[in-house]
């Protein structure tokens, strides 16, 4: 019986272990393995450089651009949907009337593809017939035209607008799942002990929805990292990359300079970014684990 | 003049009536215990003397002001809830201050006031903790802490014991009456737990289906039960019921029950004649030899506990269920004959409703 048990252990695990193995590791220590090397992708033949791939990310100023992209986006990335989602639950956990409607409506987004949500924006922010600039042009009633995405000074901001667009319903139903899971005994303590509406939110609902934000703030990290499709589709990393981040940046080299051993450099650099972001996580996610069980 | 005072008060849910016109006074300094089954409509009426509930008809007053459409911050009553209701990412000290630091209190204030409240219910040194590092006591005490910081008019308690283990609620028990005894506040407790209710209050509200059945103290409750469902509800064991024929008998009336035949109180005048039922407390029961007793019946359970033995017996008669207190010399064993004798000047009879009669 207990043999049965361990050879079944054995199968069930082997399926997702040879998965896991063929797509995760085996390209994690392909991408180590080439960051030694000159690699252009194609040519079965290439030398081993050693560390000189690490030693062009010191000198490269791309990548110095991207790495300071990349903090912007990351950022601007994880705090965006936050405080937006933060503030659209605790509105409509309020029971605003069509609370629903209005939750379905600010999900929707998530459900779309990054590369849709990008052509969405690209429309609205196109400069000639765009959504924003015809109604800032009715608003102010100017010949008001704008190319925000073709302007290195607005390019990142404006897709970060876009992303912070699609991903904050994600963030919303996140919060409202934590307003809910939030004791009503505690709420109505503050009732009894006399909370104002905003001590209430500030001293109680904001702190109790610390494991949501963990959620959210994890999502929102990882997520910003992976974000690549939407610079992809809205810019490229253009103009002038100006909204290059590492992952654009790896991707240009490796896939459109076919400079692949430093690409790979670049991916490993992002690699060990992330998991310094993953475990400082972690750590905290301890800390909230201690306090809210 | 009374602290609280409830008057006509009802409450609905939707089309759902679950408190029916219910009046009360509560003097000030009284201990009254609230107690009833699950769903009887106890807490629903404590929410409503808290204001986290409003009512549908009927007034309430506090301290002979009427505050029935005022908010709960305002009514100055402090309530302690079966789950604690501790924030979690706060610390003892200022779980305890949390209303102090609402409504503003200077942070030296706040920290002198916490630490009285920390002396008199002797956790000075968990202070620092969070709610989390505390025991099921611990955090009573804390949720405690927080109610008699701001001084209320009245303390509502709802079911604050029912989560801890046996050994702990008696403990407690005797720490809310130090603390009544200390305070001398007025104070509201709810609960399911009948000993919790003769042990704790100085009145009793016995409530069922959203109204009060009888009211008194826990002795008087005990004594004299206005009807079946109070004289079943206090008291454990429970009182025993069983069934009987009234008959008259010239000046005088008798009970039957099954065959036995047992006379009642002298001074019954009026009984209605037929079914009713015969309440009788487990002590007012005793064993004897089979044929000495009133009726006679089977020992089925014998549960020694020390200071007095409970048994569970069958009786022949009516194939119901009884138990008896025994004192602790008295041996029987499960599956012996005995006699039942039945103290007849003890019974509490009720017709098939369930009202009091006699």
């Amino acid at each position: 019986m207990e043999r049965d048990a361990l050879y079944w252990r054995v199968i069930l695990l082997a399926a997702p272990i040879a998965v896991f193995t063929a797509l995760v590791i085996w390209p994690l220590l392909s991408s180590f393995y080439y960051s030694f090397t000159n690699w252009n992708g194609f040519n079965p033949e290439y030398d081993f450089v050693g560390l000189d791939n690490f030693a062009k990310i010191g000198t490269d100023r791309l990548f110095a651009s991207a790495i300071i992209n990349t903090a912007i986006w990351m950022v601007a990335a994880i705090f965006l949907p936050t405080l937006l989602g933060l503030a659209l639950a605790l509105l409509l956990d309020s029971k605003v009337p069509g609370g629903t409607i209005f939750k379905t409506l600010f999900y929707l987004p998530i459900c779309l593809s990054a590369v849709v949500v990008g052509q969405i924006w690209i429309w609205i922010y196109q400069g000639d017939w765009g959504l924003l600039n015809t109604v800032l042009r009715a608003v102010t009633g100017s010949d008001f035209s704008y190319a925000w995405l073709a302007r290195p000074n607005t390019a990142l901001g404006s897709v970060i607008v876009a992303w912070s667009w699609q991903q904050t319903g994600l963030s919303m139903v996140i919060f409202l799942a934590g307003l809910t899971s939030i004791p009503d005994e505690l709420l109505e303590v503050c009732d009894i002990e006399g909370a104002t509406a905003w001590q209430r939110i500030r001293i109680v609902v904001i702190p109790l929805l610390t494991p949501a934000t963990v959620v959210v703030v994890a999502l929102s990290v990882i997520n910003s990292l992976k974000g690549f499709d939407i610079l992809y589709i809205m810019t490229g990393g253009g103009p002038f990359h100006s909204s290059d981040t590492l992952a654009m940046h790896m991707y240009n080299e490796s896939f459109k300079k076919y400079l692949m051993g430093y690409g790979s450099a670049i991916s490993v650099v992002l690699f060990l970014i992330a998991l310094t972001i993953i475990r400082i996580y972690f750590r905290n996610l301890r800390k909230v684990d201690e306090i809210y069980g | 003049m009374a602290d609280l005072r409830l008057e006509s008060v009802s409450k609905s849910f939707g089309q759902e009536e679950v408190i029916h016109d219910v009046s009360l006074e509560v003097a000030h300094g009284e201990f009254i215990v609230f107690v009833g089954p699950s769903g009887c409509g106890k807490s629903t009426l404590l929410r409503l003397v808290t204001g986290l509930e409003s009512v549908t008809s009927g007034r309430i007053f506090i301290d002979g002001v009427d505050v029935t459409h005022v908010k709960p911050s305002d009514r100055r009553v402090a309530m302690v809830f079966q789950s604690y209701a501790l924030f979690p990412h706060l610390t003892v000290a200022e779980n305890i201050g949390f209303g102090l630091r609402l409504a503003k209190t200077p942070a030296a204030e706040i920290r002198r006031r916490v630490a009285e409240v920390a002396n008199t219910l002797r956790i000075e040194e968990l202070l620092e903790r969070k709610p989390r590092q505390l025991s099921g006591g611990q955090r009573q005490r804390v949720a405690i802490g927080r109610s008699i910081i701001r001084s209320p008019k009245v303390f509502l308690f709802d079911e604050p014991l029912s989560n801890l283990d046996a050994a702990l609620r008696v403990l407690m028990r005797l720490e809310i009456t130090r603390l009544h005894n200390r305070l001398q506040a007025t104070m509201i407790f709810v609960t399911h737990d009948q000993t919790e209710a003769m042990t704790l209050a100085d009145r009793i509200y016995v409530f069922n289906h959203g109204r009060i059945e009888q009211s008194g103290t826990p002795m008087h409750l005990y004594n004299a039960p206005a009807n079946r469902f109070v004289a079943g509800f206090i008291g454990s064991p429970a009182m025993n019921f069983l069934p009987a024929k009234v008959r008259r008998q010239e000046d005088r009336f008798t009970a039957a029950i099954g065959s036995s035949v047992v006379p009642l109180d002298r001074s019954l005048r009026n009984l209605p004649q037929g079914e009713i039922s015969i309440g009788v407390r487990p002590e007012h029961m005793s064993v004897v030899d089979p044929a000495d007793g009133d009726v006679e019946a089977t020992i089925e359970i014998v549960e020694e506990l020390g200071a007095e033995v409970i048994a569970y017996l069958q009786i022949d008669a009516t194939a119901e269920p009884v138990t008896v207190r025994l004192p602790p010399q008295r041996q029987v064993v499960p599956g012996q004959r005995v006699g039942v004798r039945l103290a007849h000047e003890s019974f509490h009879l009720f017709d098939s409703d369930g009202a009091l009669l006699g």
